[in-house]
């Protein structure tokens, strides 16, 4: 079952397509990524999918739910703005009370200790409106998990804070993996590498690709190898005329770059030249592009 | 639902102090107002400086005369001021969103919000009036229950539609200002439609002049009716029109 399907979900304003023609498929339990550069419609996606906005056109099902139907369910899903709005009057426990209330949990008092500890706050008593911006994040992230909800949306999770704060809500959200589905908004890339199943990544309100983080590295992948070898002059000379060999140089004394137009071809035919040429391979590796390079080819790509 | 929403509605008035704001100026009025008629004519002799002039004695009826124009002046401005932001200040910090996305239902919100000022400002009303009233008993002995509580309920009926047109103002504006605009804009509109013999029977404003009139006994409750029931009806339109609009409203 899918968490998030939308069919070309759209929000115009006036003549800005903040989301056009969205087609988003986000399966259960997974770490949805969702990337793009500024004011690429991340945002306005989840205001979307959460109701806050209304759509131009287009269907959008959470969990089964026909958004534009009905608004139930919205108790399914924890939710962490960009820039969380709390009452400042309150202290955390305070307000987690009130959180819990009104979804609706009974008997909140020792979940709400639980997730004050997750998020490191349980000795604070202090209101609210004298929180750092870090402390508010994590409060923010106290009160989407509290309820203990199937689908989390959190709309940049990490920006705001420091590095240890930003590795432990990492974890977090990777320790929800299987048990939840994540549906994260961010421009940190190295975030999505390290806990996400699957991204995608929009721009100018389109969506340019979803998959597995598996897939698009193998559809992206540059066919690139660094071999090194023993005498790589000799192999450098038999490469540079095969019909599979795109470019070929010579890195350093031993190593060689060898960009390939085939690369099951090169795969199954270099191990067998080496063998009848006698050339030793001390190394092969092949490049793999990172979600950094993927990401800037798919934003800096206008077809 | 609500109960729990409103219930979150008084603590935020008890921390953030605006409970003490309303309730203290609505304690000074109801003290002042019986004090300030008792020895204005006192006042006025004193500072009249030579110059003679002969003021009726005062007597109960200016006790509460003046105690309507204060709540239908500074009082009435203190409400609007402390309520005006109530959903719009939430729309503007982000806890409106917050409150949204957790399942609650919009229009029960706005209904929360409604109540709650209601109930509250009817409770510090109902302390201000007795205060009030004790004081009148205090300084003009033959002072009258009846006229003075008929004249207190016919605020309560008026408050109804200031309250309700402060949801309505504060779930239509985007920020404080933006509310207090519309508030102020349709509030003024009423004022003017009020000079027309036609409305003015139905116009929550003549409820406002009754009041007064009550207190000199001088309006039996048969006069009242059409006054009371289209402000009751017009500001349940307002209260609903407020809910409605708040539902579809993008946060």
């Amino acid at each position: 079952m899918l968490a998030i399907k939308t069919e070309g979900l759209s929000k115009y304003f006036n003549d800005k397509k903040a989301v056009d023609d969205l087609n988003l498929e986000v399966p259960e339990g997974v770490i949805f990524g969702y990337l793009g550069p500024n004011g690429a419609g991340k945002t306005t996606t989840i205001r979307l999918l959460l109701s806050l906005a209304k759509a131009t056109k287009g269907n959008a099902y959470i969990l089964g739910e026909n958004i534009r139907e009905t608004r139930s369910y919205l108790s399914k899903i924890g939710f962490l703005p960009e820039v969380p709005g709390f009452y400042n009057f309150f202290n955390a426990r305070e307000f987690l009370h009130f959180i819990a209330d009104i979804s609706g949990m009974t008997k909140p008092s020792q979940k709400i200790e639980e997730v004050l500890e997750t998020v490191g706050l349980q000795k604070e008593r202090k209101r609210i409106g004298t929180y750092s911006r870090g402390m508010k994040q994590r409060l923010g992230i106290a009160q989407a998990i509290l309820s203990d909800p199937p689908l989390l949306i959190l709309d940049e999770p990490t920006s705001a804070l420091d590095p240890e704060g930003r590795k432990e809500t990492l974890d977090l959200i990777a320790s929800f993996k299987g048990r939840k589905t994540v549906f994260f908004s961010t421009h940190i890339l190295g975030d999505v590498e390290r806990i996400c199943d699957m991204v995608g990544i929009i721009k100018e309100g389109r969506l340019m690709l979803s998959d597995s983080i598996e897939n698009i590295k193998k559809g992206h992948s540059k066919r690139t190898l660094l071999i090194e070898v023993d005498k790589p002059k000799k192999l450098m000379e038999i490469l540079q005329y095969l019909s599979w060999v795109e470019s070929v140089s010579i890195l350093n004394n031993n190593g060689i770059m060898l960009e390939v137009k085939d690369l099951p071809t090169a795969q199954k035919e270099l191990p067998q030249i080496m063998t009848k040429e006698k050339i030793l391979l001390n190394k092969w590796e092949l490049m793999e592009p990172t979600l950094e390079d993927i990401f800037l080819e798919v934003v800096h790509n206008d077809n | 639902m609500i109960i729990k929403l409103i219930k979150k509605e008084l603590n935020e008035y008890l921390k953030t102090g605006k409970f003490y704001i309303l309730l203290f100026v609505f304690v000074f009025f109801a003290i002042l107002s019986p004090v300030t008629a008792k020895f204005m004519p006192e006042i006025i002799k004193s500072m009249s400086q030579g110059i003679s002039i002969t003021m009726p004695p005062s007597t109960w009826r200016d006790s509460f005369v003046q105690f309507s124009k204060n709540l239908n002046q500074i009082v009435f401005i203190v409400i609007v001021l402390v309520f005006i932001g109530s959903i719009a200040e939430e729309k503007n910090h982000g806890t409106a969103s917050l409150v949204a996305v957790k399942g609650v239902d919009r229009r029960k919100w706005v209904v929360s919000k409604f109540l709650f000022q209601l109930l509250f400002s009817l409770v510090i009303l109902t302390i201000a009036f007795f205060l009030c009233f004790y004081y009148a008993k205090l300084l003009f002995p033959d002072t009258q229950f009846y006229p003075a509580i008929s004249s207190t309920l016919l605020f309560v009926v008026y408050l109804f539609f200031v309250l309700s047109l402060t949801i309505f103002s504060s779930s239509i504006g985007k920020n404080l200002p933006q509310s207090a605009g519309i508030f102020f804009a349709i509030f003024i509109v009423i004022n003017i439609l009020n000079m027309l013999p036609k409305v003015n029977p139905y116009n929550p404003m003549t409820l406002s002049t009754i009041e007064s009139q009550w207190i000199a006994s001088k309006v039996a409750w048969g006069d009242t009716i059409k006054p009371i029931i289209s402000t009751l009806l017009f500001s349940a339109i307002l209260i609903f029109s407020g809910a409605i609009y708040f539902h579809k409203q993008e946060l």
